[in-house]
């Protein structure tokens, strides 16, 4: 069986979900065709086909290339071309728009495959007859960003997804149920697969006996839905009642002015550090050497870096953004506050520093042994399996 | 007096512009000089240079102006030329900045006014080539935030603050921020910002305490300084308590994702209206029709918004950022709560929203008398005034 899976580019080698699933496919028998946005730069032993340039600036050259990819299309793929344009007729769109979708789309008609499986749902906007005119099955993974905030600025935009789409995967239940509020049919079969992370590469972290002093970390984009001002809100709490804290911020992103104002503010810039963009080698060290993980995000899909921190071993406080209380056991492998409330998250993470060695050693143990058990890699291997395996046409 | 004032943009903002207005009814000659945008109607001590930053248009207005200054002062143009080439910021910002600079050198201005801290970095040779003196205007965010992310601003700020001869200070508050990064508290001088006379005979409007649902107004363009979505989260809170309110956003821009995604919700999606920039009167008449303004904002000079709230009689609350405690005095003539503390935001609204008439006009009426005292358009003129003659004199 033949995947197509269509993402914005390669995968970096960060991208720990995407390697482990493409990898995986490979492994349980799949053939793998990538088709990406980007042309590729980087060497790799995927096969990769990227999408025709759509480029602004060039008219000239636009206007030919145009015309050759389309003339290729209707020349090397005419039922299919023909049909995708017919499709997107069809759907009301005029005849040069259509025309345009046949341009998009035309390094992914040419090839042959039982499944396109689009990586994010934002991908498949544009395609959405895509897999229809090549007689493929449809599917689509679900990402926090795609469900919780794309389709804040363009209400609407997944109806047509949704209509054509076979099979879903979901990294959590929540983002399901919220895909369901935004259209999606509860009929539309679905898989959830969280993510997965390899434990052996991020081992349990040594618990200190006394952390009055608190080394605390977050890792993740400077974004607002990360929502550091309310962790930044409870640190500066902490500094007021004297407790002699570290707090080290790992990322980079469009808030960063925001943020170390709010540092400035406080006068905290000596104890919150901005570490910026880091390695998965330096992060590993820097959880190995934190006490508490916190996280304390408006909203998330799931969220790779909390089951990180919890292979660590780590205290995680974690908001009840609806993707976080399914990936922490509030009170067994971390605790889980109210999103926004910094007393709580202040209040929380005093309780933690007065816990004792012992009642803190459980949470680490129980939160690395649950990753272990119900996160694994293998696992995820088997249920991507299962999921293209039996994925069948819609009714 | 001949000042020269630069913002790049003519017109500019609300707060510059006011400010032109009110320094060339007193006489002094003004020389606007940035790239003129739309046709403003100024009085006759106002002239406007529109000085092109690209394009043909700016060859042109550098061969028109060098004429002028080879003919005026041909050593300063060569000086100037020797100068601005001899950098290596590529071709384009050379003649950008020679674009800039002539024009100066032709008119010859007593006072050069920069009103951007941001600008001063690209316009280095301006200090060694002008024998004029220099103001700089101290505003938001140049100051206050801006140069904490941004080590080279901030490098930058130390580096040509030495060289100004004046600062005006929209607030205290900026004025300490700005010592920070070199400028000498002698030559800073606090101007605050007017609030236009058509405010000042107004009787305050008096509302009825019969209304029910209580009505809260924001003004101010989407940017996280103003802080908008604590407000939402006080909101939340109110919601809760079951207090009756209407909250009205009025903002230019795009609405933020963040400001969608919490309004992603219900209840408080049928609290909260949010309404696009609008012309000032209209915005105004906004402002006449609500029970209480909030300004939520984590960062300010001094926001003109509540000035003007508290000219109209509309009580304000306020964080306590920037210079807002210059404009208000907590109790007595609006409030003031912590920064970043939506539940206090909210309890404050919840006092004010129960607070028996008496009291109330007793603050409505201290807030106008605050602002005919301290913030009218007279105060700003004479500030002016007062402030160019001692740049003059040192």
């Amino acid at each position: 069986m033949r995947i197509g899976l269509v993402l914005p580019e390669a995968p970096q080698y960060s991208e720990t979900f995407f390697n482990l699933k493409i990898k995986g496919l490979k492994e349980s028998g799949f053939d793998v065709v990538l088709f990406t946005g980007k042309k590729n730069k980087k060497k790799s032993d995927l096969e990769i086909r990227s999408a025709y340039l759509v480029k602004k600036r060039n008219i000239f050259s636009q206007v030919l290339m145009y015309v050759y990819v389309i003339l290729k299309a209707f020349l090397l793929s005419p039922k299919r071309s023909l049909k995708l344009f017919r499709l997107e007729s069809e759907d009301g769109k005029s005849f040069n728009e259509s025309l345009k979708s046949v341009y998009i789309n035309a390094h992914i008609i040419s090839e042959e495959i039982d499944i396109l499986h689009f990586g994010f749902a934002t991908m498949a906007l544009r395609r959405e007859n895509t897999a229809k005119s090549m007689d493929a099955l449809m599917s689509v993974s679900f990402r926090g960003y795609d469900i919780n905030i794309y389709p804040l600025k363009n209400p609407g935009c997944y109806k047509k997804v949704w209509e054509n789409t076979d099979k879903v995967h979901t990294i959590s239940e929540y983002l399901r149920s919220k895909a369901i509020r935004n259209g999606l049919s509860e009929n539309t079969p679905f898989k959830k697969i969280t993510p997965a992370i390899d434990p052996d590469k991020l081992p349990q972290t040594e618990i200190r006996k006394d952390i009055s002093s608190p080394r605390i970390l977050t890792v993740g984009r400077l974004n607002w839905i990360k929502n550091y001002e309310t962790a930044i809100s409870a640190m500066k709490m902490l500094a007021d009642e004297g407790v002699n804290f570290e707090y080290t911020i790992v990322g980079v992103g469009p808030e960063i002015e925001r943020l170390k104002f709010a540092v400035y503010q406080y006068d905290l810039g000596d104890k919150i550090i901005f570490a910026g963009k880091k390695s998965h080698e330096e992060v590993k060290e820097l959880m190995n050497s934190a006490d508490i993980y916190l996280q304390p995000s408006f909203e998330e899909g799931f969220c790779v870096s909390v089951l990180e921190a919890q292979a660590a071993g780590l205290m995680c406080i974690v908001s009840d953004a609806e993707g976080l209380k399914e990936n922490v056991i509030d009170g067994e492998t971390g605790w889980v506050v109210p999103k926004r409330d910094f007393r709580t998250f202040k209040k929380k993470i005093t309780e933690v520093t007065e816990m004792s060695y012992e009642n803190r050693k459980k949470i680490s143990d129980n939160a690395r042994l649950r990753v272990i058990n119900e996160f694994k890699a293998e696992d995820q291997k088997k249920y991507f399996k299962e999921f293209f395996e039996t994925m069948t046409k819609k009714a | 007096m001949k000042i020269a004032v630069y913002s790049g943009n003519i017109p500019s903002t609300t707060f510059i512009e006011n400010l032109i207005n009110n320094l060339s009814s007193t006489g002094i000659k003004i020389l606007l000089f940035g790239k003129k945008f739309r046709e403003v109607k100024y009085n006759e001590n106002v002239e406007i240079l529109d000085t092109p930053d690209s394009g043909p248009a700016l060859l042109f207005f550098i061969i028109k102006e060098s004429f002028k200054s080879i003919f005026r002062n041909p050593a300063l143009y060569s000086k100037a030329l020797r100068k601005i080439f001899s950098g290596d910021r590529g071709f384009k910002n050379n003649l950008k900045e020679l674009g800039m600079i002539l024009p100066i050198i032709n008119n010859e201005p007593d006072i050069f006014h920069i009103q951007w801290g941001k600008t001063l970095h690209k316009n280095p040779y301006l200090f060694e080539l002008m024998s004029c003196r220099f103001a700089l205007s101290l505003r938001g965010a140049h100051i206050n935030y801006s140069p904490i992310n941004d080590k080279a601003l901030a490098e930058s700020y130390k580096k040509y603050f030495p060289l100004i001869d004046g600062f005006h200070a929209v607030s205290e508050a900026i004025s300490k921020e700005a010592q920070k990064y070199g400028a000498d508290s002698k030559k800073i001088k606090v101007i605050y910002s007017g609030v236009s006379d058509e405010f000042q005979n107004r009787i305050p409007a008096h509302k009825s305490d019969s209304s029910e649902i209580l009505k809260i107004i924001s003004i101010g363009r989407y940017h996280w300084k103003k802080g908008y979505h604590y407000a939402l989260d006080a909101m939340k809170i109110m919601i809760k308590n079951g207090i009756k309110f209407k909250y009205t956003i009025i903002a230019q821009g795009d609405v933020p994702e963040e400001i969608l995604f919490m309004l992603d919700d219900t209840e408080l999606k049928s609290r909260v209206e949010l309404k696009s920039g609008m012309p000032h009167d209209l915005l105004m008449k906004e402002l006449s029709g609500s029970d209480i303004l909030i300004l939520p904002s984590v960062e300010e000079g001094i926001a003109n918004v509540v000035l003007e709230s508290m000219a109209l009689g509309i009580p304000v609350i306020s964080t306590d950022c920037g210079g807002m405690n210059e404009a208000i005095t907590d109790g007595a003539d609006g409030f003031i709560v912590k920064l970043r503390e939506p539940e206090m935001l909210a309890e404050k609204i919840t006092e004010l929203g129960k607070m028996k008439g008496e009291l109330k006009e007793e603050i409505i009426l201290s807030a106008l008398n605050k602002v005919k005292k301290k913030f009218s358009n007279e105060n700003l003129k004479k500030g002016f005034q007062d402030f160019y003659v001692s740049i003059l004199n040192t």
